[in-house]
């Protein structure tokens, strides 16, 4: 079972660039297509939030289009950025975005590995909250089956980035979500975006991680003070690997790269 | 709520791996009028729902028009359509008015006009007592109920339904197929309805599209599709075909089993043919209620009883008539059939169909 996590997206209406610099749509376009050639076909696709700038509808039938490429399943999934009505009317064929309401939270059991997302939504706000119901709905669903390995998905990472601004609009809620997860061993990895950059951390007896962008990512600086930043380093995405024994994740750059080179000739390293 | 005509002008699909879809479709659907569109697995029909949901863009040249309204390019919230799926998409953790309530409220309607036009929901889908039930307290059945009163809730201009019953045992299926027929008779709003089974298409169509490969192979009402199929697949497709093969000659076809006359519009080409290579073979097609069991001196041909299932109103009898399939008959005789009887058969020239091969 092999799950792609895109993250943060941020698709503007009419292909308009993401503050006056990024071009979103067509990053995303690469990114689809970077997909669909990799060596190994995902399974699925979970995209954890932030899928387009401002949710408006506009925007999201933009993303509708960019994303039809995909053939294999594809799971989306509300950030900040996102507007829970705005998503569920403009994707009315994915049944999935009306498990729960208001909160955009679903179980997905039909791949080896289960999937099981949340919405950290505060609507109007940057940060994030889980709250008791959040919580609550997700206790049970994984008690309902605690023998299938799991994947949380969250947009908002349950951890502090040393990203300072970042971390100011971080998670509320993280340490009881992180009581909930370590009552549920089968939990193989809490996945994340919003950060636009691949960061990872031990967390409630499991691993949490966030992932690139397939746009702009966020600038490298591990400061309460930093500055409020993007920058253009190489995109990417990340492919979740479930082997039956366990989640093996890889981040993948997109863009046109020198190679494939040999390491060998006849058997032998290239001196 | 009345409808709107949908007109589809050269719609084509074909997908970023070059798989075709969708060959360029027209088809106009008037005000009111309720389509269905039928076919096997991978035939365009859901392609075709998708394109004029907006859930789909056909490829460049392609149109969609509601009314006088091109909504080519028009994204699918702004279209105004109404869907219901096979999957009941409810919120579960919601009470049913809440359900269908909720589009309501999301398109900024008043709450007073929301509860009134919630009530009129309930009572036109005769799910009043359902009320404040939770939806996983409910039925298959009446979760489709709420989903279809969720959807002609917000009054959409157009109500597409992709195989709403298809997740459903038989007997509900059929109970609510007669429900959604006298909901799009009373609404008069214009339908399109996806399925792969041919009762629900004869049951609530208007018109039926047939779909193949792509390609409508036939549209027409239910009753054209049965008694005038236009090639081989759609006779095969609706209903139960019996195909026989044998040399034209005389405005008869001659088979091992005895011989069937040839439809009159058949025989000239048929003649024809048959003048340039004199043992032309040619297939023909009837029905199983075209056949008909006569004395041995009105007999076409013979057949042999291979089978018969005695099914109250009629029987189904499996006969070898010395051709390469066996032959179906539905006859209403009140006797008995037993494996190895001879029967002797005759059917109506009007019932005999001499088509075109299917188009691949």
């Amino acid at each position: 079972m092999l799950l792609c996590q895109i993250s943060d997206t941020h698709i503007k209406a009419g292909r308009k660039k993401a503050y006056g610099i990024v071009d979103t749509a067509t990053m995303l376009e690469r990114c689809v297509r970077q997909i669909l050639a990799l060596p190994q076909r995902p399974d699925a696709v979970i995209a954890t939030g932030d899928l387009v700038d401002f949710g408006r509808p506009d925007e999201y039938g933009l993303l509708r289009e960019l994303l039809s490429p995909l053939t294999m399943p594809l799971y989306l999934m509300m950030g900040n950025h996102d507007a829970r009505d705005g998503l569920r009317e403009s994707f009315p064929d994915h049944p999935y975005l009306r498990q729960w309401a208001p909160f955009v939270q679903y179980v997905i059991d039909e791949h080896p590995l289960r999937i099981v997302a949340l919405d950290t939504v505060i609507p109007m706000q940057g940060g994030g909250e889980l709250c008791a119901e959040r919580l609550g709905w997700l206790d049970r669903t994984l008690s309902a089956r605690a023998d299938a390995p799991t994947v949380v998905a969250l947009h908002h990472p349950p951890f502090v980035t040393g990203i300072g601004h970042m971390d100011r609009i971080g998670l509320k809620g993280a340490d009881a979500l992180a009581q909930v997860i370590a009552r549920h061993p089968q939990v193989e990895r809490v996945i994340a975006g919003h950060l636009h950059r691949p960061i990872t951390q031990r967390f409630a007896g499991t691993v949490a991680s966030t992932c690139p962008s397939p746009a702009h990512q966020v600038a490298l600086d591990i400061a309460r003070d930093a500055a409020d930043n993007y920058v253009l380093e190489p995109p990417g995405f990340q492919l979740h690997w479930w082997n039956g024994r366990a989640l093996v994740s890889h981040t993948a750059y997109v863009g046109e790269f020198a190679g494939p080179y040999p390491f060998r000739v006849d058997g032998q390293l290239i001196d | 709520m009345s409808g709107i005509p949908i007109r589809l002008e050269a719609c084509s699909k074909t997908f970023d791996d070059g798989t075709r879809a969708l060959h360029p479709v027209d088809l106009s659907i008037a005000a009111g009028e309720t389509i269905v569109l039928l076919g096997p697995s991978g035939c365009g029909k859901t392609t075709t729902l998708r394109i004029i949901a907006g859930l789909e863009s056909p490829d460049a040249g392609g149109r969609v028009l509601f009314g006088t309204d091109d909504v080519t390019a028009v994204p699918i919230e702004k279209r105004n359509v109404g869907m219901v799926f096979q999957s009941y998409a409810l919120f579960p953790n919601m009470t049913v008015a809440g359900n269908i309530e909720y589009g309501l409220k999301v398109r900024g309607m008043a709450a007073a006009d929301r509860a009134a036009r919630v009530r009129e929901m309930l009572a036109m889908m005769r799910i009043e007592p359902l009320a404040q039930r939770r939806i996983d307290q409910l039925s298959g059945g009446q979760r489709q109920r709420v989903a279809l009163a969720r959807a002609i809730a917000p009054r959409p201009r157009v109500l597409l339904l992709d195989e709403p019953l298809t997740a459903l045992d038989a007997k509900l299926r059929e109970d609510l197929r007669g429900e959604i027929d006298r909901l799009l008779r009373s609404l008069a709003i214009t339908s399109v309805y996806v399925t792969h089974d041919q009762a629900e298409a004869m049951a609530l169509g208007d018109r039926i599209a047939v779909m193949s490969h792509g390609r409508i192979a036939q549209i027409g009402s239910p009753q054209d599709i049965y008694f005038a199929p236009a090639d081989a697949f759609v006779a095969d497709f609706i209903g139960t075909m019996n195909r026989v093969r044998g040399a034209a000659a005389d405005g008869r076809l001659r088979f091992a089993g005895g011989w069937l006359p040839l439809p009159a519009g058949a025989v000239a080409g048929v003649a024809a043919a048959a003048a340039t290579a004199p043992a032309c073979l040619t297939d023909v097609m009837f029905r199983p209620e075209d056949l008909h069991l006569v004395d041995a001196a009105a007999a076409q041909f013979a057949g042999t009883v291979l089978s018969s299932f005695f099914l109250g109103d009629h029987t189904r009898l499996t006969l070898d008539a010395g051709g390469e399939a066996p032959l179906v008959a539905r006859v209403q005789q009140r006797r008995r059939f037993d494996g190895g009887d001879t029967v002797h058969c005759a059917v109506d020239p009007q019932a005999v169909l001499a088509l075109r091969p299917a188009a691949t």
